[in-house]
Order: C-alpha cells, then sequence, then structure tokens
C-alpha cells in the first residue's frame, strides 16, 4: 500500500523542474563552450570581418609553446603544494576546534574571513606585504635578521608567495567542509578507542580521518579545478610575472585573448583547460566511486 | 576530536590554536596599518570624498542580490526534481549540470563578449549577473541535491495524501525543511557575486556601473602610487562583508554541516 503510493509521486515528472536550470545553463555555458570550439580553429582579432580558418594550427602552437607547458607546470606545483598544506590546516583547525576550547568562535571567524574578503581587495595588501617596506620586511629588520623581502619580484620565490596567499585564502573552506564532516563522527567510537589505549593523534589519524575521506576527495576535486582556473590571485598580484614565472592557464588565456586578441589560440588554450579540467574532475570521482 | 584532560594539556591545545591563527591575521593587520600610514584617518576621508564609494556599492548590491535570486530559484527547484521526482536520463542531465563546475570564466569572455553586444546588454549589470549565476549554479544544485535526497519520502506522501499538488508539497514541505542548505547557498553565492571581478572588469565600462572589486584599481588611477588610500579603500570594501557574515555565521555552519558532502 505504502509502496503504491510513494511510487505514485516519484512517477510525477521532475523535467519541469530541472528544466529551468538546464536552459539556463545551456544558453550560457554550452553555447560558449561550443563557441570556444569553433573559435579555436580559427585565426581571429576579434575585429576583422575576415575569420581565416586554420584547423588545427592553433593546437600544434600550444604544443610547442614554452610557456603553456610553463603553466601547466606552475599548476601542478601549485595543487600539489596548496591542496596538501591547506587541506592539513584545515583538518586540524577542525579537530581542534571541535575539541573543548576557549574562543571557538573568535577563532572559526579569523579563518573563515579570508574566504569571503575578495582576491582583488587583497591584491594591494599582498603587493605591499611582501614588498620592501611592508610589516614582514620592518619585522626581519627590527630581529636584526638579514632578510631582503623581494620575493614577488624574483621568479624563484613569487609562485611560492602566490600559493601563500591561497592557503591563507581558502583554508576557510578546507576547515568548514572537514567541520562538517567531523560533527558526524561517532563520539561513541573515539571514546571506546580511548578506553582501548589509543592517543589522541592515534584517533585523529586511523578513525576521524578515514571518516572525512569523502570530503578529502570533495576538497581534491574542487582543488584540482581551482587549481587549473586560478585567476584572481595571479593576475591581481603579480599579473603572471615575472618572466611568466607565475603564470597560468587563466592568466595565459587572457593575455593572449583579451590583451594580444589572438582569439583563436586563447580559445585553443581555453579548450585544453577545459579538457583538463573535466579530465581531473573525472579522475577524482572515480578515486571516490573505488572506495 | 581532543580528549585533554589535564590542565596543562588544555593550555598547550589553546596555544597551538592561537599560533596557528596568526598568520591568517598578518594580512588584515597589514591592511589596516598600511591605511593607516601616512596622514591616518584622513585617507579615509579622501577615499570617502571621491563619492565613488557608495556607487560601487550600490552595484555590488544589485549584482548580488540579481545572483542570489536566481541562484535560489534555479538551485532550489532543481535540487528537488534531480532528488525526489522521476525523470529519464536524470544522471545525464546531472553530468551536464556538472561538467560546467569546471569551466572557468575566461573561457566565456569572448562569446559572451560578442553575444552582449548584439543582444545590447554589453556594459549593462545583466551581463554580470547572468554569467555569474550559471557559474555558481553546478555546485548549489549539487549541494541542494545532496540535501533533498535525505528529506524522507513519507513527509511529500503524506502531503499528497492530504490533497496537496505538487507545487503545494515543494512551497510547504521541501522549502521550509531546506532551510539550512538555502542559507549556505546563499552565503556561497554572495560571497561569489561580492567577489566577481573579472566579468564587471570587461563587462561593465560606464564609471556608474563600476564594483566593489574595482575599486583599488580606481584609486590606482586616482592616487598614483599612494597605497595608503587604496590600503584605505581595501579596508572600507572588506567591513560590510566581514559584518555580513558575522551575521549569517551561525547559519552558515548549520548549513555546512546539514549539507556536508559525504
Amino acid at each position: 500500500m505504502k509502496d503504491k503510493k510513494m511510487k505514485s509521486s516519484t512517477y510525477i515528472s521532475g523535467l519541469p523542474w530541472i528544466l529551468p536550470a538546464l536552459l539556463f545553463l545551456v544558453v550560457i555555458v554550452y553555447y560558449s563552450i561550443i563557441s570556444t570550439f569553433n573559435l579555436s580553429t580559427l585565426d581571429w582579432n576579434g575585429l576583422d570581418p575576415i575569420r581565416t580558418s586554420v584547423g588545427m594550427k592553433n593546437f600544434v602552437k600550444m604544443i610547442h609553446d614554452r610557456v603553456f607547458w610553463l603553466c601547466l607546470k606552475n599548476t601542478v606545483i601549485y595543487f600539489a603544494i596548496t591542496f596538501v598544506v591547506q587541506n592539513t590546516l584545515g583538518f586540524l583547525f577542525a579537530a581542534i576546534l571541535h575539541s573543548q576550547v576557549k574562543l571557538s568562535t573568535l577563532h572559526k571567524c579569523i579563518i573563515f574571513i579570508p574566504t569571503i574578503l575578495a582576491p582583488a581587495t587583497m591584491a594591494p595588501v599582498f603587493r605591499l606585504l611582501f614588498s620592501p617596506q611592508g610589516m614582514l620586511q620592518s619585522v626581519f629588520n627590527a630581529l636584526h635578521l638579514p632578510i631582503t623581502v623581494d620575493w614577488l619580484a624574483n621568479p624563484n620565490t613569487a609562485l611560492f608567495v602566490l600559493m601563500a596567499v591561497a592557503i591563507w585564502e581558502f583554508t576557510g573552506m578546507s576547515f568548514i567542509l572537514y567541520y562538517a564532516a567531523m560533527s558526524q563522527v561517532d563520539k561513541q567510537i573515539l571514546e571506546a578507542a580511548r578506553i582501548d589505549g589509543a592517543g589522541n593523534i592515534r584517533t585523529l589519524i586511523t578513525m576521524v580521518l578515514p571518516h572525512c575521506k569523502g570530503t578529502t576527495v570533495s576538497l581534491a576535486m574542487l582543488g584540482i579545478i581551482g587549481a587549473l582556473k586560478t585567476f584572481d590571485i595571479p593576475y591581481l598580484i603579480t599579473t603572471g610575472g615575472p618572466n611568466h614565472a607565475t603564470e597560468f592557464l587563466g592568466t595565459y588565456i587572457y593575455r593572449q585573448g583579451i590583451r594580444q586578441s589572438h582569439l583563436g589560440y586563447a580559445a585553443a588554450l581555453s579548450v585544453a583547460l577545459l579538457v583538463l579540467a573535466i579530465g581531473g574532475a573525472l579522475a577524482s570521482n572515480y578515486s571516490k566511486k573505488g572506495d | 576530536m581532543f580528549e585533554v584532560r589535564s590542565k596543562k594539556n588544555k593550555i598547550l591545545l589553546q596555544l597551538i590554536l592561537f599560533v596557528m591563527t596568526i598568520p591568517y591575521l598578518i594580512p588584515l593587520v597589514q591592511m589596516v596599518l598600511g591605511s593607516l600610514g601616512g596622514r591616518g584617518l584622513y585617507n579615509y576621508k579622501v577615499v570617502w570624498d571621491t563619492g565613488v564609494v557608495p556607487i560601487y556599492f550600490r552595484n555590488s548590491a544589485i549584482i548580488a542580490v540579481g545572483v542570489i535570486a536566481l541562484v535560489y530559484a534555479f538551485s532550489m527547484t532543481a535540487g528537488f526534481g534531480f532528488a525526489k521526482l522521476h525523470i529519464k536520463g536524470k544522471e545525464f542531465y546531472f553530468w551536464m549540470i556538472l561538467i560546467a563546475l569546471t569551466l572557468p570564466e575566461v573561457i566565456l569572455l569572448t562569446p559572451l563578449f560578442v553575444t552582449f553586444q548584439k543582444l545590447h546588454m554589453y556594459n549593462t549589470l545583466f551581463a554580470v549577473i547572468l554569467p555569474t549565476a550559471a557559474l555558481q549554479l553546478p555546485f548549489t544544485i549539487l549541494l541542494a541535491r545532496k540535501f533533498n535526497e535525505g528529506i524522507p519520502g513519507e513527509l511529500m506522501e503524506a502531503a499528497r495524501i492530504d490533497g496537496a499538488n505538487i507545487w503545494q508539497v515543494f512551497t510547504q514541505v521541501i522549502l521550509p525543511m531546506t532551510k539550512p542548505i538555502a542559507s549556505a547557498i546563499i552565503v556561497l553565492t554572495l560571497i561569489n557575486a561580492w567577489n566577481a571581478y573579472l566579468l564587471p572588469l570587461l563587462f561593465l565600462q560606464s564609471p556608474n556601473l563600476q564594483v566593489v572589486t574595482l575599486l583599488p584599481q580606481y584609486f590606482q588611477g586616482e592616487f598614483t602610487n599612494d597605497q595608503t588610500k587604496i590600503l584605505a579603500a581595501a579596508v572600507m570594501t572588506a567591513i560590510p562583508e566581514i559584518i555580513a557574515y558575522l551575521l549569517m555565521q551561525k547559519n552558515f555552519e548549520k548549513g555546512m554541516i546539514a549539507g556536508a558532502l559525504k
């Protein structure tokens, strides 16, 4: 009886309910994707009435473009380091703030505020902070440490500064997702483990961390996509420099397409970016199913 | 998660927490200190007197409201449809939406630029609202679907037996029950809409259509290299965001816990 009734309403067609969202995305997103694919086979500066079709030439150019590979290398380094550091910190913050500590709301707010502030708002702050006129330099001077802070101008350090900024900004996200996952941990199981003599660190690694595996996988997926999409932070703080040291696909596409009007080549880079992002998302989703 | 009994360990844990939090404060301290450099609070007066701050805020607010309205309406209906109703080829449609999660906004620029110019929407707030909402939707639909899946079907059935049609089930049963995830969706959307930079940079040209993320740039043009004014503008942009977050912090946390990605 109950089953029959259940069916009656699950068999109401849901199509009208998802159609508005779907149409909206098709019109904006899928239209843009198709148009980008089309653009990637052209040599066009956006103004000329003549659009020359060049077939796969833009893609051949891409494969031989040193900067394209540099973007990929930067993206991989950026993802690997920010993923590990940011999520370790987020996980630890979540574990500590689920314990009995004082001023927990204050700490939560301080960790999450960077996530809500726009990179555009903070970029001038970071440019100052990591320059010889900034606060870090004053601290080093006061401590008589022979360190000169001009890390954004140095191609060997600029990328690491940007990673620090990204970690600063997104730890709040990792924290809140781990915090949410940990609130579903069965306290009694932890209690039982402790009675069996397991210490805090051991309980955290052998029981809490596996419980949060789903969150870690979701964060990996968001991290891969986020690293590939990175634009605001490098564009606003270093504009991809010095000498492409902090160039990412996003900033390079912008440089090629908007600044230099190589729309066809920018579109080819966009296609590569899209394929990588979808591949990354599928790979991390596959690892989730592999449980 | 940590079980600390002795006083010594309690203090130690508290201390670790403090030390870990300090780096997150440093840029904020630099921002405030930098904005007070030179002539102190006078920097704020100079920035305010340019008269552009309220205009930029108003535009950001309009964009945020527009994006939130679209995202809320589309995620709630789609989340319900995907989780609770029969759709042929459901997972295919869902994947179509999820793929959009991977889309960087830089890819949208050229196609949308061409289209918006044709439709006379270039240099209007719609040119920012529509794509920002589209880029936000995949993630919020995912959250809304997960949350709806956790709502027992019996509740819907009970309403159906009482004679409610599907729209009434949605408005009277589903919407009240999805409030926690709705507030998480609203906060996340607000952050992204308020912080949008690239789309406003390219699609808004008129001086009276600029948004808060473009303030530092405006002041860079206005006060060449006077960092103190630029940072004062940054502080003025950050404060309303921080206040809005503090007001919604409890709801947001509840929503994230309720919608925790499993």
